[in-house]
C-alpha cells in the first residue's frame, strides 16, 4: 500500500487548544498542530495525563476546543453547531473506546446497526445485512445475536469496532482500545486497526499507552504536559 | 424520518424493559390515578346532573307569583309624587289590592306562544283539616292535573292513588302520608276541610304522597283548581303559575321577559335554588382539586422512573451522542419513556375506571322503601379528560429529566471512566 506523502490530510489540526475554566484555568491541550492522514495509522502516546485523550475528543469532535481550528477536508468545523458535529460524528467518524461500552440491552447485531439505523440510508434488512458482514469481518459471525454480556472482552471490543466502521467511516478514533485486554486479543485489535488504515484507506488515530503497539503505527505522535513534543514517522 | 423515531422508540422500550419493577409502579401510579379520577368524576358529575334534574323537574321551570317584587305605587303617589307635593288630600283611601293574578289567561297564551312551553294555573291556599276532633292545617293547591302532570313531576311522588282520580272525585284530595297517618286518615276516607274564609266541605283521600318530598313538604295537598276556588271563596282566581320549558337553561331569561310584561314576580329554578347551584360549583372546586392532586402524583411517579433512568444511562448516553446522536434525540428518547409511562398507565387506569364505576352502578341503597343507585356519569369524555391530562402531565414529568439526559456531556462520562 502506498503510504507515501501526498495524500491530502483528512483532520488539520492548527494550535489547537483547550483549558477547563477555574481559578487559574486548566489546560488540557495547548498549541496542538497536527494532520491526520488517510491510510495511515496514527498513534499518540505519553504518561498517563499528558493531555493524550483530550486531544483525541478534539479531533473526534465529541469536544470543543477553546482555541485553534480544525480543518475536516480543508472546511473549518470549530463553529458548527452540536447538531452539525453530531451529524459529522455519524457519518464520517467511528470510536473505539478502551472499555467496549456497548448499550447492554442490546444484541451484538443491534449494538452494530445503531448508528446505521440513526444515519438511516439503508432500509432495516439491508442494515441487518450489513451489521452481519461488519461482525463477520471481525471474526464474530456466529455471535451476531448475543448480548455483550455474554461475550468476552475482546469480543466486546471487536463488536465496538463493527460498530465504528458502520457508516464507513473516513476516521476511526481509538482511546486506548486495547487498555482492557489481554496481550493475545491486544495483538489482534492492533491489526485490525493497521488494516483499516493500511488496506482500507482510512485514517485511524489511536491513543495508547502501550510501547508495543506504539511501535507498529506509522506516525508516532509524542505528548507531554498538553503539548506534542514529537511527531515521529515509523516503518 | 419515520426509521430515526422507530430506533428511538426501540432504545426507549428496551429502557424500560429493563427496568421492569420502576415502569410497573410509575405505570400502576397513572393507572390508579386515571382509575379514580374516572370513578370519582362519573359520581360527581352524574350526581350533579341527577341534583340539577331534581332541582329542574320536581317544581315548575318558572313559577309566576301574584306578588311583585316591590309594591306598585298608589294612585295617589302615582298622581302627585311621594314626596315634595304642594297638594293636601283629606281622606284619602288607602286602595287595597285585591290578590291574585289579573289577567291570568293572556299570560298563559303568552306562555304558549314559546315553542314546547307549557304553563300550568293553580291556586293555593290554607285551609284546616279536622278529622274526630284533631286539627291540622293544610296548605291546598288547586290544580288542572291533565296540565300539571305535564309541568311537574308530582305524579311520580304518589304512593298511591293518581292525580286524574282528582277529577273522577266530587271533592277529591291528595294529601302526604305523614299527614295521613298523622290524622289517621286512609285511602277513600272522608274529611272536612274549613278555609280561612269560613267555607266548610268534605275532602275524600283519593292520593298519598311519600315521605320525604322537599318540593311538596309534609303539609301540602292537591285538589281540583276549582274545587279549591270554591273552597277557598275566590271563584276565579289564581295565584301561581307554573312553566315548563323545552330547554330548562332558558328559564331565567323567559322569567325575565315575562316579568317584564306583567309585573308579577317569574321565578326561575335558578334563582330558587342560587344556593344549590354555589354548593355545586365548590363542589366541583374540591373534585377538581382532588383529582388533579392523583394526577400530580402519578406524574412524580412519571419523573421518578425517567429521572433513574436517565441516571442510570448516563453512560449509554455518553455512547448515542459520541456514536452521533443528537442533543434532540436523546431528549425525545426519554420523553418517549415517560410518555409510554403515561399510555400504559392510562389504557390500565382505564380498566381500573370502568370496573370501578361497574362496582359503584351495582350498589344498592334502600332509601325510605326505594331501591336507590349511585347516579353515575359514565360518557367517554370522562375517559378522554383523563387520558388528556395524564398524557399532558407524563410528557411534562418526563420533559424535565429528558432535558438533562440530552446535556450530559459525553466527554465527562468518557473520562471519568477511563
Amino acid at each position: 500500500m502506498n503510504v507515501d506523502e501526498g495524500a491530502a490530510p483528512v483532520l488539520v489540526a492548527e494550535q489547537l487548544g483547550r483549558d477547563l475554566p477555574g481559578d487559574p484555568p486548566v489546560t488540557l491541550v495547548k498549541d496542538a498542530d497536527l494532520a491526520i492522514e488517510p491510510g495511515k495509522f496514527t498513534a499518540i502516546v505519553g504518561p498517563s495525563g499528558c493531555g493524550k485523550s483530550s486531544l483525541l475528543y478534539l479531533l473526534g469532535l465529541i469536544d470543543r476546543p477553546t482555541s485553534g481550528r480544525l480543518l475536516l477536508d480543508g472546511r473549518e468545523v470549530t463553529p458548527l453547531s452540536g447538531d452539525e458535529r453530531a451529524r459529522i460524528r455519524l457519518e464520517r467518524f467511528g470510536f473505539v473506546f478502551q472499555f467496549h461500552f456497548l448499550l447492554p440491552e442490546f444484541t451484538a447485531l443491534e449494538n452494530v446497526m445503531l448508528p446505521i439505523r440513526r444515519l438511516g440510508r439503508l432500509s432495516l434488512p439491508e442494515a441487518e445485512a450489513r451489521a452481519r458482514e461488519l461482525l463477520g469481518s471481525v471474526g464474530l459471525g456466529d455471535k451476531v445475536l448475543k448480548s455483550p454480556d455474554r461475550l468476552s472482552g475482546g469480543e466486546r471490543q471487536r463488536v465496538a469496532i463493527a460498530r465504528a466502521l458502520a457508516n464507513d467511516p473516513v476516521l476511526v478514533l481509538g482511546d486506548e482500545p486495547t487498555g482492557n485486554l489481554d496481550s493475545v486479543n491486544s495483538a489482534r485489535v492492533v491489526d485490525l486497526f493497521r488494516d483499516l488504515a493500511h488496506k482500507q484507506g482510512r485514517a485511524v488515530v489511536c491513543v495508547t499507552h502501550d510501547p508495543g503497539i506504539a511501535e507498529l503505527a506509522d506516525i508516532r505522535v509524542s505528548m507531554l504536559d498538553g503539548r506534542i513534543s514529537e511527531v515521529l514517522r515509523q516503518g | 424520518m419515520t426509521l430515526r423515531l422507530g430506533l428511538l422508540i426501540h432504545i426507549a422500550a428496551k429502557h424500560l424493559l429493563m427496568r421492569r419493577r420502576q415502569t410497573l409502579v410509575a405505570t400502576s401510579g397513572v393507572a390508579v390515578g386515571v382509575g379514580f379520577f374516572l370513578a370519582v368524576s362519573a359520581l360527581m358529575v352524574g350526581s350533579q346532573a341527577d341534583f340539577i334534574k331534581t332541582l329542574i323537574d320536581t317544581a315548575p321551570h318558572i313559577i309566576i307569583y301574584d306578588e311583585r317584587r316591590s309594591p306598585p305605587p298608589q294612585p295617589g303617589v302615582a298622581a302627585f309624587g311621594a314626596e315634595g307635593a304642594a297638594v293636601q288630600l283629606h281622606g284619602y283611601k288607602v286602595r287595597t289590592e285585591v290578590r291574585g293574578i289579573k289577567d291570568w289567561q293572556a299570560i298563559l297564551r303568552e306562555v304558549d306562544r314559546i315553542p314546547g312551553a307549557i304553563g300550568s294555573p293553580s291556586l293555593s291556599g290554607a285551609v284546616t283539616l279536622r278529622v274526630g276532633g284533631r286539627e291540622e292545617g293544610l296548605g291546598v293547591i288547586g290544580i288542572d292535573p291533565s296540565i300539571e302532570t305535564r309541568v311537574s313531576t308530582i305524579s311520580d311522588k304518589l304512593r298511591t292513588g293518581s292525580l286524574i282520580d282528582l277529577e273522577r272525585v266530587q271533592g277529591g284530595v291528595i294529601i302526604g302520608e305523614d299527614q295521613a297517618q298523622r290524622l289517621a286518615l286512609g285511602m277513600g276516607d272522608i274529611v272536612a276541610a274549613t278555609s280561612s274564609r269560613g267555607g266548610t266541605r268534605n275532602l275524600k283521600i283519593v292520593g298519598l304522597f311519600k315521605r320525604g318530598q322537599m318540593q311538596l313538604g309534609s303539609g301540602s295537598g292537591y285538589m281540583l283548581l276549582r274545587e279549591a276556588q270554591s273552597l277557598l271563596g275566590r271563584p276565579f282566581v289564581i295565584n301561581r303559575i307554573g312553566v315548563k320549558l323545552a330547554d330548562p337553561y332558558s328559564a331565567q331569561d323567559v322569567a325575565k321577559t315575562l316579568e317584564q310584561r306583567y309585573f308579577y314576580k317569574a321565578e326561575s329554578w335558578q334563582e330558587r335554588s342560587a344556593d344549590f347551584l354555589g354548593l355545586l360549583l365548590t363542589r366541583n372546586v374540591i373534585m377538581y382539586s382532588v383529582v388533579s392532586a392523583i394526577l400530580l402524583v402519578a406524574s412524580f411517579g412519571i419523573y421518578t422512573a425517567v429521572s433513574n433512568s436517565v441516571a442510570d444511562k448516563r453512560r449509554d448516553i455518553a455512547i448515542l451522542r459520541s456514536i452521533g446522536f443528537s442533543q434532540g434525540d436523546l431528549q425525545l428518547i426519554f420523553v418517549m419513556e415517560g410518555m409510554a409511562l403515561a399510555l400504559v398507565g392510562v389504557v390500565l387506569g382505564w380498566a381500573l375506571g370502568f370496573g370501578l364505576m361497574s362496582v359503584l352502578g351495582s350498589l344498592e341503597f334502600p332509601i325510605q322503601g326505594d331501591v336507590q343507585r349511585l347516579p353515575l356519569d359514565r360518557s367517554s369524555r370522562q375517559y378522554l379528560i383523563a387520558a388528556a391530562a395524564s398524557l399532558a402531565a407524563g410528557a411534562f414529568a418526563a420533559w424535565l429529566p429528558a432535558r438533562k439526559a440530552a446535556q450530559v456531556d459525553p466527554v465527562d462520562i468518557l473520562r471519568g471512566a477511563v
